[in-house]
C-alpha cells in the first residue's frame, strides 16, 4: 500500500511511532517507508518533534542537595587534572606528581616511580596529589567512552602528554601536561606503533592545550604503544614514517570497564 | 521571525562556556534546569534515588557534550530535556531488567500515580515553544488521555502495558490515545 497516499493513516503511524507505540514487525516497517519517502520521514520527524515537548512539560522538583555535590566531585576530577599541570611546572612539585601519576603506565612506570619517590619532597604534597589521583581514578571509571589511556613521557620519564581514546565516537583526545612547545615552523605528530610492522600516522597535533583526532575504530588493534615526533610544519606522509627525533613514546593500556 | 526569549540565549551562554570547561558556569545551569530535568526523570522512574541518579548522569553528559550542542539545532531546553530522558530511561531499563523475576507491581501502581498528578499550568519559562504549544494542547484533552500520552512517551510503555497498568481495555486505550493524538495535532497546527 502506499502508505504516502493515505495522509490520515500516515499521520496516525507517524504520531504512533513517535510515542514509541509501534513495535516489532510494524515499527520495522514504518521506518523502512520512511527512509524510502520523504512525505513518510516527513510526518514521523513533525510528530518525533511535537512529543519531544512531552520532556519539558513535566512539574519541577526540588532536589536534594547531595546531587550536586555528587556532580562537582566528579567535575572537581577535571579541575585537578589543570591543577596537576600547574604543579608540573612548579620544580618542587615535579617528583610528587609523577609520582602519584604512576599508575597509569603499568609496568613501564615502575622504574620512574622509584626514582621520582626520591623527588618527592613534602608529605603534604604527596597527599594532595593521591587525592587527586583517586578523583581522577573514579572519573576515569565514571567515563566508560574511554576506551585506550596513554600517558606518553620524554627520555627524562617526565609525562609530557596524557591520550584517552573514546572508541563509540572515534575520537582520540590529547592533552599536553608537559611545558614542551614546539618551534613555530615545527608540528608534533601522533604515532601509532604496531607490535609487527611500520609506525602509522594517527595525525598532527594542534599548539593549543588539548586536541582532537578522528580516529578509525581499527586503528588501535595490536598496537602497544604511542610516539609523538617533531616534523616540519604540517607534518609528514603516514607511508614514510616519522623523519624527526622521537620526543615522547608510552603504552597504551587497554582500559577494561 | 520570532526572537528568542531571553533565557534561551542565556542558558546558551552557559551551555557555550561549559563547552569551554568553564565549571562555574556548570554550576549556574545546574541551578538553572535542575529541578526541571529531576522533575522529569522522576516522571519517568518513579523513584527518587534512581532519578537522582539520572540527573547525575544527565548533567556529567551535558558536561561532556556541551560542545556538540549547536550542531544539535535545538532549543537548549530541548537538548537538555532529551538528554535527561534518555539518561532516565537507562536506568529505567536497567531498573526492569534487575527486578525482572521480582514482579515488583506495588512499585508500578505508585509509579503511575506520581504521573498522573502532573495537571497544573506549566511551570517554567524555561520550556521551548513547542514545548508550551504542546503543554496548552495537552490541557484540552481528557485527563486519561493526557496520561496515556504521557506513560507511553515517558516510560516506554506499549498499548498493551498501558491497558494493564491503567487497568483499561485494549481498544479503548488505543482509540483514546488516536484520538488524543490527532486533537494534538490540529490543535498545535495553530501554534505553528
Amino acid at each position: 500500500m502506499d502508505l504516502h497516499r493515505h495522509p490520515q493513516l500516515l499521520d496516525q503511524l507517524a504520531a504512533a511511532h513517535a510515542l514509541g507505540l509501534l513495535r516489532g514487525g510494524a515499527r520495522r516497517r514504518f521506518e523502512a517507508l520512511a527512509q524510502q519517502h520523504a512525505a513518510v520521514r516527513a510526518a514521523a520527524l513533525d510528530w518525533q518533534h511535537r512529543v519531544a515537548g512531552l520532556n519539558e512539560v513535566q512539574p519541577e522538583t526540588d532536589v536534594p542537595a547531595a546531587v550536586w555535590t555528587r556532580i562537582d566531585n566528579m567535575l572537581s576530577a577535571e579541575r585537578d587534572q589543570h591543577a596537576m599541570t600547574a604543579a608540573r611546572s612548579a620544580p618542587a612539585a615535579r617528583g610528587g606528581w609523577w609520582n602519584s601519576l604512576g599508575w597509569w603506565r603499568g609496568a613501564a612506570g615502575a622504574g620512574a616511580v622509584a626514582t621520582a619517590a626520591v623527588l618527592v619532597t613534602t608529605l603534604a604534597l604527596n597527599q594532595r596529589m593521591d587525592t587527586q589521583i583517586d578523583d581522577l581514578r573514579a572519573s576515569l571509571q565514571k567515563q566508560p567512552q574511554v576506551g585506550y589511556v596513554a600517558v606518553l613521557s620524554d627520555e627524562q620519564s617526565r609525562a609530557s602528554m596524557l591520550i584517552t581514546v573514546d572508541p563509540r565516537r572515534g575520537q582520540l583526545v590529547l592533552q599536553r601536561v608537559g611545558d614542551y612547545r614546539e618551534a613555530a615552523d615545527k608540528s608534533l605528530q601522533l604515532w601509532a606503533l604496531p607490535a609487527d610492522g611500520a609506525p602509522r600516522s594517527l595525525g598532527v597535533l594542534t599548539r593549543n592545550g588539548q586536541a582532537k583526532l578522528p580516529l578509525d575504530a581499527n586503528a588501535l588493534q595490536a598496537v602497544p604503544a604511542l610516539a609523538i615526533s617533531l616534523e616540519p610544519l604540517g607534518g609528514v606522509p603516514s607511508a614514510g614514517g616519522p623523519t624527526g627525533p622521537v620526543l615522547f613514546k608510552g603504552a597504551l593500556i587497554h582500559k577494561t570497564t | 521571525m520570532p526572537t528568542p526569549h531571553p533565557p534561551d540565549a542565556e542558558l546558551r551562554t552557559l551551555i557555550d562556556r561549559i563547552a569551554a570547561r568553564d565549571t562555574t558556569a556548570m554550576k549556574a545551569l545546574y541551578d538553572r534546569v535542575a529541578r526541571k530535568l529531576y522533575g522529569l526523570a522522576l516522571r519517568v522512574l518513579g523513584n527518587a534515588q534512581w532519578a537522582e541518579d539520572a540527573l547525575q548522569d544527565a548533567m556529567l553528559q551535558v558536561w561532556r557534550t556541551a560542545g556538540d550542542y549547536r550542531a544539535s539545532l535545538s532549543p537548549p531546553m530541548a537538548w537538555l530535556s532529551l538528554i535527561a530522558r534518555s539518561r532516565a530511561l537507562d536506568q529505567l531499563r536497567r531498573r526492569r531488567a534487575e527486578r525482572e523475576h521480582l514482579r515488583d507491581d506495588i512499585d508500578d501502581a505508585r509509579a503511575v500515580e506520581l504521573v498522573s498528578d502532573e495537571a497544573g499550568p506549566l511551570d517554567s519559562s524555561l520550556a521551548s515553544q513547542q514545548a508550551k504549544a504542546l503543554h496548552q494542547c495537552l490541557m484540552r484533552l481528557e485527563a486519561r488521555q493526557r496520561e496515556l500520552i504521557n506513560l507511553a512517551y515517558l516510560r516506554e510503555l506499549s498499548h498493551s502495558e498501558l491497558a494493564q497498568q491503567l487497568k483499561m481495555p485494549l481498544g479503548t486505550v488505543k482509540s483514546l490515545v488516536r484520538r488524543g493524538m490527532e486533537q494534538l495535532r490540529i490543535c498545535m497546527a495553530r501554534f505553528a
